[in-house]
């Protein structure tokens, strides 16, 4: 299945489109302008570096204007580098992960839960950086959820401090690609140093642009709506509101992703074949896309999210409306 | 400059030949794939076949008592075909499905609903069915209809009710607990069971509104267009379902 998976990824089902390669080396560039080679999106490599270089950069034909793209005079290297097969204007805005299966990945190959933990770490980071590369302004994970506290205590305390050593570790790394962070849940529960961490790691990066990444700690999509009431009856309360006023809107803006400008992901993605939300972003998911991937987390790397990303352009989105 | 010339002339000649096998190329591969997605068709609609006739071992003893309360979500354009909606329940009915929630974004199945009650023969409105015999010891089928205005909207109310019972007044503020929320959308009428299991028909791959409240740890398998719905799909998904073990996040 995965080799049919890159190969309908590398070698696009859709029409052939032409497509110029932009290379980059002096020596040829003018023969590229006055032979008009054609190339196709196949490419020979069935994986991509994660580094992509000027070499195997690959944009529309009619983006394409003496090397520099047409719409902004950018050289061709700086523009979004998409994969073959996907479309920028396609591209779903906000991205929501459940990272199932680190457990079973690690018992699968005898390991300590703990190392499935930590694979699943490093699985995120490549996530990251692949929304980075691809436009993807807002990701937002299930790392823990409010169930997660009833695991053996041993494991619960390793995963704080996990997320203790990755957010101090990734920090740097957070400021210097303009990723801000955020953290959703019930914070009250984590340990005090945490907590501490969590509050200066997103002061630190509130002003980031790049990409948002909201990590969802001791949430429950239950007690989200249900603060989300709470935070509404203390303001009409106080007179800031009037009862008549109480809508969905309202309570959409008392939601804890009111701490981003996309808060309804357009693709949710849960990984090792389990086919639930688990009490994740209940209120925010009613018009996503669902994508159940067989793969456990630390195993969910570009070639799976890019199958992610196929399936869901491949969708038609209505928004409970009717086809116009 | 000639020899210049002649090397460009060469190496364009070579690229071309090279495009011309890779085009070649691609275009074996996708032809295979085509073939093999047509030959996994094939196979989907085959084995469907089989399901249905209970040829399948498999699939021939069917837990169906695990499914205490299914969810049918379907696209309101498609939910216009009523007839396809009653066969979808009569399936189920078979199955040995007892408790369903139809529900689809506009409302069209409750505007249906009278037909639906009416032509599947032995089945019963939830609230009328529910009120003093638990879910399980029915012997007939139980409807639910929802829409849009009973997920959402319906929260919105049970907040503006909850505000007006615990905090109009002098009485003791509480801090809203699940219970008190559950509680409020029972009132208003939009409290129904945490389905088990929830069945997507349409053209996207999303449950459209449904009640969010209610979809915790609800498994939701999408099962194509309505149009295209196959007995075989119907068992194979809940056959699937029965042999799901949930840890609830421990």
């Amino acid at each position: 299945k995965t080799l049919v998976v890159m190969l309908s990824l590398q070698f696009s089902l859709l029409p052939i489109t032409k497509t110029k390669t932009c290379t980059l080396s002096p020596n040829f560039k003018p023969l590229l302008h006055v032979q008009n080679l054609h190339c196709f999106r196949a490419s020979p490599h069935l994986y991509r570096p994660l580094c992509a270089t000027a070499q195997n950069v690959i944009v529309e034909e009619n983006d394409v204007v003496n090397g520099t793209v047409a719409d902004g005079g950018a050289p061709a290297q700086d523009v979004l580098l998409l994969p073959a097969g996907l479309r920028r204007e396609l591209m779903p805005k906000h991205v929501a992960v459940i990272m199932d299966g680190n457990r079973r990945w690690a018992r699968m190959r005898e390991l300590p839960v703990w190392s499935g933990y930590e694979a699943g770490i490093r699985a995120l980071r490549v996530l990251v950086e692949l929304c980075c590369r691809w436009g993807i302004r807002v990701l937002t994970v299930f790392a823990f959820s409010s169930d997660n506290w009833f695991r053996p205590k041993v494991e619960v305390d390793f995963l704080m401090s996990l997320f203790e050593k990755g957010t101090k570790d990734e920090l740097d790394n957070f400021l210097r690609e303009d990723i801000q962070i955020s953290i959703i849940g019930d914070s009250s529960k984590l340990p005090e140093s945490l907590q501490e961490l969590i509050t200066n790691a997103e002061e630190a990066t509130k002003h980031n642009s790049r990409l948002q990444l909201i990590v969802a700690v001791s949430y429950s999509g239950h007690y989200d709506i249900l603060q989300a009431c709470q935070s509404i009856a203390l303001k009409v309360k106080d007179g800031l509101i009037e009862p008549e006023e109480i809508n969905e809107l309202l309570i959409e803006q008392e939601l804890e992703t009111n701490c981003t400008e996309i808060p309804y992901p357009d693709l949710l993605i849960r990984t090792s074949g389990e086919l639930r939300v688990s009490n994740f972003l209940l209120w925010q998911l009613a018009y996503t896309e669902l994508f159940f991937a067989q793969s456990h987390w630390p195993d969910f790397g570009e070639a799976e999210f890019l199958e992610a990303l196929r399936s869901f352009q491949q969708r038609q989105r209505r928004y409970g409306s009717r086809d116009s | 400059m000639d020899l210049e010339d002649e090397m460009q002339k060469v190496f364009c000649w070579i690229a071309q030949i090279g495009n011309l096998w890779f085009r070649l190329l691609w275009h074996i591969l996708h032809l295979i794939l085509s073939l093999w997605y047509f030959a996994v068709c094939i196979a989907h609609a085959f084995e469907n076949s089989l399901i249905s006739c209970g040829l399948l071992k498999r699939y021939k003893v069917l837990n169906s008592g695990r499914v205490q309360y299914l969810a049918l979500v379907v696209d309101s354009e498609e939910a216009r075909q009523t007839s396809k909606v009653i066969e979808l329940l009569q399936c189920l009915a078979a199955i040995g499905v007892k408790n369903v929630c139809l529900y689809d974004t506009e409302g069209v199945l409750k505007k249906s609903k009278k037909a639906i009650l009416e032509r599947l023969g032995n089945a019963k409105l939830f609230e009328e069915a529910t009120k003093n015999v638990p879910l399980l010891d029915k012997k007939h089928v139980t409807l639910e209809f929802a829409s849009f205005s009973d997920g959402k909207e319906a929260v919105a109310k049970a907040a503006n009710l909850l505000f007006a019972k615990y905090y109009l007044g002098d009485q003791e503020q509480p801090i809203f607990t699940e219970s008190h929320l559950a509680e409020a959308l029972r009132a208003i009428g939009s409290g129904g069971p945490d389905p088990d299991l929830l069945l997507v028909y349409g053209h996207t791959r999303c449950h459209m509104g449904f009640p969010a409240w209610r979809i915790r740890y609800t498994e939701i398998v999408y099962m194509g267009p309505l149009k295209s719905m196959k007995y075989g799909s119907l068992i194979k998904a809940i056959h699937k379902f029965t042999m799901v073990r949930q840890n609830y996040g421990k």
